[in-house]
């Protein structure tokens, strides 16, 4: 048996998403191995991370400080919103360096059966930052999947009564590059036809 | 696929109805991947003949799935898609065990394909005919044609989820009152096919809604949600 305090860390480490029983006993004794140094500096970076950040005030993504990064850059276009459901999915679009314009994070997806309605999530907001006026375009990029797409649809509606003269785009979906065609769903496919484009 | 929900860092846990084994909890590992073998065909009202391992575990592991019905229009239309959502509650919530129910898997499938096909399909109407053929399946239709408590076949005014059907004036006190329209609904929603439920006002709609609630409630003790947002 461990002593009492390796127990507790074990313990809080297993807490975290993708860490077992295991993994949390190695990562302990890495830790107990490790410089005390370094040990504190994940210790102080952990406490600081908690007490540092929080969610910006306009779009919700997470923030140092009132505003997000994304939201001070000035070279960003404000008359674009993209619309994800979490802050880590602002990265894979961050990475693409294709979108110019700032986000809106919803905080989850709608799921009635599972108790997520729309005012569980930041709707009403992006609704206000719309209404407010010098926003042509919205783009919804939440998930492709059922509750991300019936999120989708919810705000789609909802904007469409709000602000008819707004555009409001859907991510395109379609087939991965570089797999092959012989291993597609129907579903994906299917999409993949219905949004084909001339070339 | 009656729901998903996020495991792990790409998995999913997937609940199913199934014709032969019943409602079945089942682990679909890296589906969230971008590229998972899986793609679109394991999203909740899919209907998908699959390959699962059964291990030591209580959860079964998909190995490989077919597509047999995507429902793709259902998906484009937010009120097909909580309709659908809610149906595959009502089934979650009343056939909770692993015990095989075909007539109840059938009836799963053309709800889910009378939705997909008919956008005008997600009504209240549809939802509740869906949810009396469901209690039908599960032995608890409600008594509609005579007194739940007496046998008196005339004089039919209330519903009492308790008696499992509808009361007579002289035993009303068991129940609450229920309109000609609302018990004409619930008959006819019985006897035809779900794609020709029959239509009634909103209030005749809440009482027959309210009936089939307390029958649940008291016979199979399950709440289910409301069938309409």
């Amino acid at each position: 048996m461990n002593a009492p305090p390796i127990q507790r860390l074990v313990t809080e480490l297993a807490k975290l998403p993708g860490i077992g029983n295991r993994t949390a006993q190695r990562l302990a004794f890495h830790i107990l191995r490790a410089d005390p140094q370094e040990a504190y500096a994940l210790a102080d970076a952990i406490r600081e991370v908690k007490e540092r950040i929080g969610l910006c005030e306009v779009c919700f993504n997470l923030a140092e400080g009132p505003r997000c990064r994304i939201c001070l850059d000035e070279r960003r276009d404000p008359s674009i919103i993209c619309v994800v459901e979490e802050p880590n999915d602002v990265i894979p679009i961050e990475r693409t360096h294709e979108f110019p314009g700032r986000y809106h994070v919803l905080g989850g997806a709608l799921s009635p059966i599972d108790g997520v309605d729309p005012e569980d999530l930041k709707i009403a907001q992006l609704y206000a930052r719309v209404a407010e006026g010098g926003i042509r375009e919205v783009v919804l990029a939440t998930n492709p999947t059922t509750t991300g797409e019936a999120t989708a649809l919810h705000i789609a509606e909802g904007l469409r009564e709000r602000a008819p003269d707004v555009t409001v785009t859907r991510l395109a979906s379609g087939l991965p590059v570089g797999a092959d065609l012989e291993y597609a769903d129907e579903v994906t496919l299917g999409r993949a036809f219905a949004g084909r484009r001339a070339v | 696929m009656l729901r998903s929900l996020r495991y792990g860092e790409a998995d999913r846990i997937l609940h199913l109805y199934t014709e032969h084994r019943g409602r079945i909890a089942a682990i679909a590992k890296g589906v969230r991947r971008a590229r998972s073998r899986f793609g679109g065909r394991l999203e909740p009202f899919t209907r998908v003949a699959l390959v699962l391992h059964e291990g030591r575990s209580e959860l079964l592991t998909v190995t490989a799935a077919d597509t047999v019905a995507p429902h793709r229009r259902l998906r484009e239309r937010a009120a097909s898609l909580d309709a659908a959502a809610r149906a595959c509650d009502a089934v979650a919530r009343l056939f909770e065990t692993a015990d095989p129910h075909p007539p109840v898997y059938h009836l799963l499938c053309h709800e889910l394909a009378l939705l997909d096909a008919d956008p005008g399909a997600a009504t209240h109407a549809n939802q509740l005919a869906f949810r009396l053929k469901l209690l039908l399946a599960a032995g608890l239709a409600p008594q509609l044609a005579a007194c739940a408590r007496c046998g008196e076949r005339e004089h039919l005014s209330a519903f009492s989820g308790a008696e499992g059907g509808v009361v007579c004036t002289a035993c009303e006190g068991a129940g609450f009152p229920l309109s000609e329209e609302a018990h004409a609904f619930m008959s006819e929603a019985l006897g035809r096919p779900l794609r020709d439920a029959p239509q009634a006002s909103d209030r005749a709609l809440r009482q027959a809604e309210r009936a089939i609630a307390e029958t649940a409630e008291h016979h199979a003790h399950v709440r289910l949600r409301a069938a309409v947002p």
